[in-house]
């Protein structure tokens, strides 16, 4: 008895050692890397100095944004329509109904100014505002706050977000841009997301879409400037639809090792009768 | 006339169950690591089951394979995850069994004559397994899959003369596509599971013809010494089955990762390579040796297909009288540095081969292949013991 | 079989036994589960379809739970009592039938110019209501279970007019 203990236990050691060398250690080898994200966006020069005016804002929207951008909201319409639009750009432009809450207000600012900038991307399809002055940009960034829904959930960040260029196919969700638009405009199509939340862990993706450029240098993908809470919903949603069993198999989970647990007790007790009999 | 007589005069069923199981003596002192065969069985019906049903819905076409297995089955077909789950965890766990198998029979020269045959058959047993998960492997058709399938076939091309030939055959086309796939979508789910079956069966007939080794390396007197394969040692069966059923269900509902490597949830994508591609950890040690000889490719590749034969061998490089390694304090020495450099093995077989790293992988293959060479060597210093003891 | 001689041994390995049976039954379960229609076929056991779109006198032919279903807007010249298989809506009257033989399971053809279903495996008809009226089919055609909404038709849901039908 003590001496299969003893086997038993030289098996499990050796057995945790190599999944601590094979999984952690090795994974950590290779993916451990992973930047910190920055969700105040330190990097961004420009700061809002002062109480924007939404009214004023509301003025400066229909005459600066609209030419592109809807507002759902208040029931504007963008003066160029979707598909005009993608062909000028190759890419949709987003409704900014409630882009001021899922976006960082300190980002968003500092977008208005200079998309590519702050995108850290060259090719960003929207054009910098040198028109406005930084008033004027606070007033606009307040405006966009005040009709922005407070409490948006995972999967609308996602349709406002990121399906304007990938796919969530298993989802039924189709990019609203193109395919060949997108290639014009990215270089290449963007990945499908259906599966992202399971073949990315986490903290990657987090990273990822705090900071592209950090965590996969030289990628098309903008930065987008979600706040932390906009991120987390994101990633919950993307690892939700990647898995969508996981509740129903930690449950049954229960039930089965319970029930494996009884047999474990069963068959040791039958085991012993037998063994004793022998003696 | 009850059934039972019925059967027994056509099928002559009482005189199997005698001969089988209960008149089936294995010796008393055998510990829980001799029920590792059947759980090798259990397993290999776990997955010969969950296999079906995961056939219902499979599609073995480069364009349908990975949804039907990530959508259709994993979301879509009513635990058709659970299935999912359950093949691939028992598909790599079925390699830890043999591995502690293997080594029990190592350890306790179960490999010596009688035993032949065994041995043998269970090292063909290991060679398709490991043929089998590598079909299998490719069949998911995400990145991991498509690029293991890549790059081990493309070992072949290294062969003198016929190689860059014979990887074209093997794939059906210049790389691994969709013809690769059905081809090992064809041998994975019915020639290999076919020759496994048979072999096993030859497996299995042959132990009942030379009865089971023991800790002691001792032929028994089976009437004194026995106990009855059936209801006595299958009690203990049942017992370790249960604690490993109860192992292998938490692997499937809670620890699963290890077993679906998160790369293979991407699609599979010809032009794009993985940035790290590993094999599963079951092939990580032969990898390994494959990679250590890092100087010279050739060589590696030699050490590599040595690598899985070697031990085929052990029956006839190891000629001492003693059998159980129990006995054999030079052996024991020489079987605990085996098994540690299998697994320092397996686990640099992950870690990216690079400076001291790849040192180590050097070292450690050589190191693998010492413990083949000390065998003969420890034969002879403990036949010249025994000798100088009769004196 | 007296209690007494259960000893526990026994005992033990019937509660094994049926430890074993109730994990067996689990297994078959999850098995049997497997072999349910996925959701995108139950998805697709309910067909909408606008019966406005259809003309005056025309048939058309929708699939639903892989059959053909005809559907019949009937005109004035079609003098058949039709009231109990009728349905009704603001855009007009219609015959909405499962296309399959009741005989043996063949596609009747629409004849415009006698306003009658004719099979063409054994000859049997059915008239403007899809009632048999002449050959071997022993039944009218089916009607599939719908439910109205405005002039939508949605098949395979029962609503209180398909309810009414079968009724009465």
């Amino acid at each position: 008895m003590i001496k299969e203990l003893k086997i038993l236990f030289a098996i499990v050691v050796i057995v945790l050692i190599g999944y601590y060398g094979i999984e952690d250690l090795a994974h950590h080898e290779m993916y451990g890397n992973i930047p910190k994200p920055d969700f105040n966006y330190l990097d961004l020069q420009y700061d809002i100095k002062e109480k924007g005016n939404p009214q004023n804002g509301e003025n400066l929207f229909k005459q600066n944004c609209l030419s592109c951008h809807s507002l759902k909201v208040k029931n504007l319409k963008a003066m160029m329509d979707e598909n005009t639009a993608m062909h000028a750009f190759n890419v949709v432009p987003p409704d900014l109904s409630n882009r001021a809450n899922i976006v960082e207000e300190h980002f968003l600012f500092n977008f208005i100014k200079n998309p590519q900038n702050a995108t850290k991307n060259p090719k960003f399809a929207m054009p910098p505002q040198p028109q406005l002055t930084d008033k004027q940009i606070t007033d606009i960034v307040s405006f966009l706050k005040t009709v922005a829904k407070k409490d948006i959930q995972g999967e609308e960040i996602i349709e406002d977000a990121c399906t304007r260029c990938h796919n969530i196919k298993y989802q039924k969700i189709e990019a609203h841009t193109n395919p060949e638009n997108l290639k014009k405009y990215l270089g290449k199509i963007p990945p499908d997301l259906s599966l992202k939340g399971k073949s990315r862990d986490k903290e990657y993706l987090v990273a990822f879409i705090n900071n592209p450029q950090t965590v996969l240098p030289g990628t098309s993908m903008p930065r987008l400037g979600l706040t932390k809470e906009s991120t987390e919903k994101v990633v919950n949603y993307l690892e939700h639809i990647a898995d969508p069993h996981k509740e129903e198999r930690n449950k049954i989970g229960m039930w089965v090792l319970i029930y494996m647990l009884i047999g474990v007790i069963l068959t040791y007790s039958w085991k012993k009768k037998i063994w004793k009999s022998l003696k | 006339m009850r059934f039972i007589d019925w059967l027994d005069e056509r099928l002559e069923i009482r005189k199997l169950i005698k001969v089988s199981l209960t008149d089936y003596k294995v010796p008393k002192n055998i510990n829980f690591l001799w029920s590792f065969g059947m759980l090798l069985v259990l397993t290999f019906a776990i997955l010969f089951i969950s296999g079906l049903f995961l056939l219902m819905y499979y599609k073995p076409d480069a364009k349908l394979a990975f949804d039907s297995v990530n959508k259709t089955i994993i979301m879509d077909v009513s635990y058709g995850w659970l299935f999912r789950h359950v093949h691939a965890v028992a598909a790599s766990i079925v390699f830890l069994l043999m591995f502690i198998h293997i080594g029990r029979g190592i350890y306790y020269g179960s490999y010596k004559s009688p035993r032949e045959i065994v041995w043998i058959t269970g090292y063909i047993l290991f060679i398709l397994f490991a043929a089998t998960a590598f079909t299998g492997y490719l069949l998911p058709w995400g990145q991991m899959s498509y690029w293991a399938a890549q790059t081990i076939t493309t070992l072949f091309e290294k062969i003198p003369f016929i190689g860059p030939q014979l990887v074209i055959w093997l794939r059906g086309d210049y790389a691994v596509s969709d013809p690769t796939l059905t081809r090992f979508f064809a041998l994975h789910v019915t020639l290999l599971p076919v020759l496994i079956m048979i072999v096993m069966g030859i497996h299995l007939y042959s132990v009942r013809i030379v009865g089971s080794n023991n800790e002691d390396g001792k032929p028994i007197d089976k009437k004194k010494e026995g106990v009855p394969f059936w209801p006595v040692f299958m009690s203990k069966e049942f017992f370790v089955m249960s604690v490993f059923l109860l192992f292998f269900f938490y692997l499937v509902f809670f620890k699963f990762d290890f077993a679906m490597d998160r790369v293979n949830f991407e699609p599979a994508n010809p032009l794009q390579t993985p940035t790290h591609i590993y094999p599963e950890w079951y092939f990580l040690a032969f990898y390994e040796v494959l990679r250590g000889f890092f100087f010279s490719q050739n060589l590696g590749l030699i050490a590599f297909a040595l690598s899985m034969v070697m031990i085929l061998f052990l029956p006839w490089l190891d000629k001492s009288p003693t059998v159980s390694g129990k006995n054999r304090p030079l052996f024991q020495i020489a079987f605990w540095i085996f098994v540690i450099d299998v697994l320092v093995l397996t686990i640099l077989g992950k870690l990216p081969p690079t400076g001291l790293y790849a040192w180590v992988g050097f070292f450690a293959a050589l190191v693998f292949f010492g413990f083949f060479i000390s065998l003969p060597i420890i034969a002879r210093i403990e036949k010249k013991q025994l000798e100088g003891d009769k004196k | 079989m007296s209690e007494k001689k259960v000893s526990r041994r026994d005992f033990l390995l019937y509660a094994i036994g049926g430890w074993a049976a109730v994990g067996a039954g689990a297994t078959l379960y999850a098995m049997y589960k497997t072999w349910e229609p996925l959701p995108e076929v139950k998805a697709a056991g309910i067909v909408e379809f606008d019966l406005a779109t259809v003309k005056p006198g025309e048939v058309k032919v929708i699939e639903w739970r892989k059959k053909p279903v005809f559907i019949l807007h009937r005109t004035p010249e079609m003098k058949e009592d039709c009231t109990k298989r009728t349905i009704k809506t603001s855009s007009g009257e219609y015959t909405v039938v499962i296309g399959i033989c009741t005989h043996l399971g063949c596609i009747p053809n629409w004849e415009p110019e006698n306003n009658i279903w004719h099979c063409p495996c054994h000859g049997g008809k059915y008239n403007a209501c899809g009632i048999n009226i002449f050959g071997p089919p022993p039944k009218p055609l089916y009607i599939p279970p719908f439910k109205l909404e405005g002039t939508k038709i949605v098949l395979g849901e029962e609503g209180p007019e398909y309810k009414q039908m079968v009724s009465g």
